[in-house]
């Protein structure tokens, strides 16, 4: 007979090999019911079925459900501090996203997520997709000046929108729904996204341009509801720990995967110019960007958050240094 | 008794409409300022559409008790309009107690969710949800009042609005 | 089964829809055992209405409140006249042609049949039609109204299921002038049959635009819309509030009949029309939660593919149960309650979510006019003072064909998706 049952909710398709929110459930979900020997059931509830991602952490905090992944978005309304990530141009590469994720700035975010919440277990931060890219309909974005009054849509997120109006872009929220009619009947110019949404979403049937930004990295929170992994007994607690470790690892391969294949930049490219960016052009935008983004965090972030923001600095600073598997 | 509250009722629908009617008026207001600044001033103020949806649910929250006192909302007349006269009486004064326990169940939990929502942060002037999550109890206790007064008011007797409402 | 069967009970001894929702998604919740679940549900309620795109129903139905008020309505009546009252059945087919122009402007089909029942079904009778007769024609072109955009019905469906409403819009351009020239078809048929007036003379030129000269200010309203809309100018809600706009301009400025009095009464009645509607939306999120959560909707869907998996026999199984539960209840709620269950199955075998749409609002619409349960049915009767039974003899021809329309259109997914694929949103 099982022990416990876990329920986990996403708002992806159920196709572990089309997302990596479901290829992260799958394995959770795999793992946990292979190795604890059917003692822990676990349910996944795709597609938002059961609610938004937003309901879906106060699902986990209610007693709901027991576990769901959620973005950054989703996490705002219940922590704030999670604006953090949103440091503009922060990573040099995709292996700087890992090990500050997995170290002990990801140690101490979630850490600080658990303190304030109160309520939940932070299990790890599995990727969405990789980093942000900027497509639009106007004309290449290779250099600051080009991003001059095209108008970019974002999440309702104020500091993305502080990012995009640095740019020099007009930044335009906008509800999803609306995002693709938008863009084919030129309401907005521009929207920013991971590529595997990007490609999703077929944007390159009405964006003519995609700009290799890498200007955000915006993983999925693993959450969990704090009881009920409390209540785990400790062989299964460790099954849930590497079983995340796995989730982790299965949602970065997705994304890098995704990204080489046709659902990325190679079918990406049959319909847009796509564009990256020289470093020195980066680093313009980096500049104009963190003095927005660090102004954004004097004005709306408590104390705590603000030493987040030093210790994740701090962090991707050594981790852009480092070099695979160089014994550091 | 009847007359009453068929008074307290009316009485208490004309304030409700006052306030739905000016939460209208504001709602068309804020949607004209968002598109405006959409389209002339480009400031891109970060408040039109949150508090067009939150004036859009406190309106029709509120609204649900004026069709209340107005018998307006829609429900089915086939069966019912051909029982006798005191089964269809009991039938209706029975389908108001059911909606008042409906409407107490909501504004019970209704409290605990606002409440809850002090801890949420919506996305403008660093507010929190609970102004925007007290539409439910508050609308919950009007329905379940307004019901109460115009079940005494009616006692079983009112007509159905048939299926009539369509957007 | 037990809440299927606590929502029939409670719905067939009168107690409103939304309630009659409300109460059978507490039971489910209680069946769920555990307080917490209780809890959860309120915070449904809220959720279900927190979107957006949903304002554009309230200002649609304010724009149409006032459009009414100020006269438009008399002024594309008279309009439409002079165009076809040369033909024989010159007011019925004026009606149809009225109802086209009128769709621009609401998007709702009782508004529709109020206005039309009170102005032209007299005039129609006075002429020498029927009344039976005229109250059928105008039930029959009352749902072009919601049909063409903008339509209630879309930005409900839309925002539910995340599907572009300006896409909906756009697919609904060509069934409603279907379904006008199918009726105008219908009524040359029957005309000897029902024995209607002789054609009048031709309005002279001259007249004609005069009368255009005078609507012209109405006949921008739908191009403003849809223009706005379709020309990627704007989004359905800013175009919805566009419209409002628009509509007070000409009140005020142009036709100076509109009031501070008369604003109160049609911002007091469009949010009452909104509380009915949404505390069916808001209710119905909280059962849709509990039917999520324990599974229904795919419980229902391997039993219907359990009948069949061709697609022919899915669509005329899903056209069917539309237009079956449409005879007996309210359409805005079988979208809420249905197209959560139908339009995954309708995903499955392939179709386009703006073709779902488009075969939802067709079937709902067809549905306000059949019996016993028919919204523009009760409408005209109760405006015209006709028997039901009466128009609804009169009127059957016209619900054959539309229904054929809707065929057309769910079975022909080439033009379905016609205009939506020329203006890009697909
Ligand atoms: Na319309
Ligand atoms: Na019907």
């Amino acid at each position: 007979a099982q022990s416990a049952q876990i329920r986990i909710a996403h708002d992806n398709n159920p196709d572990p090999y089309d997302n990596p929110a479901h290829a992260c459930a799958a394995v959770l979900k795999n793992i946990i019911e292979t190795d604890s020997n059917g003692d822990v059931a676990v349910e996944i509830y795709p597609n938002a079925s059961i609610g938004t991602a937003t309901e879906a952490v106060q699902m986990v905090r209610d007693g709901i459900i027991e576990i769901s992944l959620s973005s950054t978005g989703a996490m705002a309304p219940y922590y704030p501090n999670i604006d953090v990530l949103n440091l503009p141009f922060a990573f040099a590469d995709n292996g700087a996203t890992y090990e500050v994720f997995d170290g002990k700035f990801g140690a101490a975010l979630a850490a600080d997520m658990e303190a304030t919440l109160g309520d939940v277990k932070i299990l790890g931060f599995p990727d969405t997709g990789g980093f942000f890219a900027v497509t639009n309909s106007v004309h290449e974005i290779a250099t600051l000046d080009d991003f001059k009054d095209v108008r970019v849509r974002t999440m309702t997120v104020p500091s993305h929108q502080a990012i995009m109006n640095a740019l020099g872009a007009e930044a335009y929220p906008l509800a999803w729904g609306e995002v693709y009619s938008a863009l084919q009947t030129g309401v907005i110019e521009g929207q920013m996204n991971p590529i595997p949404i990007i490609s999703f979403s077929n944007f390159q049937e009405v964006q003519g341009f995609m700009t290799l930004t890498n200007h955000l990295f915006s993983p999925y929170t693993l959450v969990m509801n704090k009881d009920v992994y409390d209540s785990l007994s400790d062989e299964n607690k460790n099954i849930v720990q590497y079983a995340t470790q796995a989730c982790v690892s299965a949602s970065r391969g997705l994304s890098r995967i995704i990204e080489a294949s046709d659902r990325g930049i190679a079918g990406l490219s049959k319909g847009m110019k796509i564009t990256a960016l020289s470093p020195e052009d980066r680093v313009k935008m980096r500049e104009v960007t963190q003095a927005a983004f660090d102004k954004h965090v004097d004005e709306n972030l408590s104390e705590e958050g603000q030493a987040l923001v030093a210790l994740f600095k701090e962090e991707v600073a050594k981790a852009n240094a480092s070099v695979f598997m160089s014994g550091e | 008794m009847r007359e009453f509250a068929g008074l307290a009722s009316h009485r208490l629908n004309q304030v409700v409409e006052a306030v739905v009617v000016l939460l209208m008026a504001l709602l068309v207001l804020d949607v004209w300022v968002g598109v405006m600044d959409r389209y002339m001033f480009r400031w891109q103020l970060p408040w039109p559409e949150i508090m067009a949806r939150y004036l859009m649910i406190w309106m029709a929250l509120l609204a649900i008790s004026c069709g209340i006192a107005r018998r307006e909302h829609i429900g089915l007349s086939i069966v019912i309009d051909r029982l006798p006269v005191v089964l269809r009486r009991g039938a209706l004064v029975l389908c108001d107690v059911l909606a008042i326990g409906l409407f107490l169940y909501v504004l019970y939990y209704g409290i605990g969710f606002a409440m809850g929502g002090a801890t949420r942060r919506a996305m403008i002037f660093g507010m929190s949800m609970a102004p925007a999550f007290a539409a439910v109890p508050a609308a919950a206790a009007l329905c379940a009042l307004q019901l109460g007064l115009c079940m005494v008011r009616d006692g079983g007797s009112q007509s159905i609005i048939d299926q009539g409402g369509e957007v | 089964m037990l809440v299927g069967a606590i929502f029939l009970v409670l719905l067939l001894i009168g107690m409103p829809i939304g309630f009659t929702i409300g109460l059978a998604g507490l039971a489910g919740l209680v069946s769920m055992g555990g307080e917490r679940f209780l809890a959860t549900g309120v915070s449904k309620l809220f959720a279900g209405l927190d979107s957006f795109p949903f304002l554009a129903m309230p200002f649609f139905i304010l724009a149409g409140e006032i459009m009414n008020h100020i006269g438009i309505t008399q002024q594309l009546m008279r309009f439409a006249h002079v165009l076809v009252g040369h033909f024989r059945g010159g007011l019925a087919h004026a009606n149809m042609i009225a109802s086209v122009f009128f769709a621009g402007l609401t998007g709702a089909a009782t508004a529709d049949a109020a206005a039309f029942g009170k102005t032209l079904v007299p005039a129609m009778v006075a002429q020498g039609y029927r009344r039976d007769y005229a109250c059928a024609v105008t039930a029959a072109g009352s749902i072009i109204g919601p049909t063409i955009p903008p339509s209630g019905l879309m930005v409900v469906y839309g925002s539910l299921l995340g599907v572009s409403i300006g896409g909906l819009f756009a697919a609904g351009i060509l069934p409603g002038l279907f379904i006008c020239a199918v009726c105008m078809g219908i009524i040359a048929l029957g005309a000897k049959r029902n024995k209607l007036p002789d054609p009048e003379p031709r309005a002279p030129l001259k007249v004609v635009a005069k009368t255009f000269a005078k609507s012209f200010a109405a006949l921008l309203m739908p191009v403003i819309i849809l223009g706005g809309i379709l020309g990627g100018v704007v989004t359905p809600t800013e175009a919805a509030s566009v419209a409002v706009a628009y509509a007070f301009f000409l009140g005020v400025v142009v036709y100076r009949n509109l009031g501070a009095r008369d604003l109160y009464a049609m911002l007091l009645s469009t949010a009452r029309i909104t509380g009915v509607i949404f505390v069916i939306i808001a209710f119905a999120s909280m059962l849709g939660w509990w039917m999520s959560f324990e599974r229904v909707p795919q419980a229902i869907a391997q039993a219907v593919f359990a009948i069949s998996e061709n697609k022919w026999v899915i669509i005329l199984l899903i056209v069917a149960v539309l237009l079956l539960v449409g005879m007996v209840m309210d359409i805005t709620a079988i979208l809420i309650i249905l197209a959560p269950v139908l339009v995954p199955l309708a995903t499955a075998i392939g179709l386009e979510p703006i073709h779902s749409g488009i075969i939802f609002v067709l079937a709902l619409n067809i549905s306000l006019m059949t019996p016993p349960v028919g919204a523009c049915l009760f409408v005209l009767s109760s405006v015209t003072g006709e028997r039901l039974e009466a128009i609804a003899m009169k009127l059957w021809p016209f619900l054959i064909a539309e229904i054929g329309v809707l065929l057309l259109f769910a079975y022909w997914d080439g033009l379905a998706l016609l205009v939506p694929r020329l203006l890009g949103f697909l």
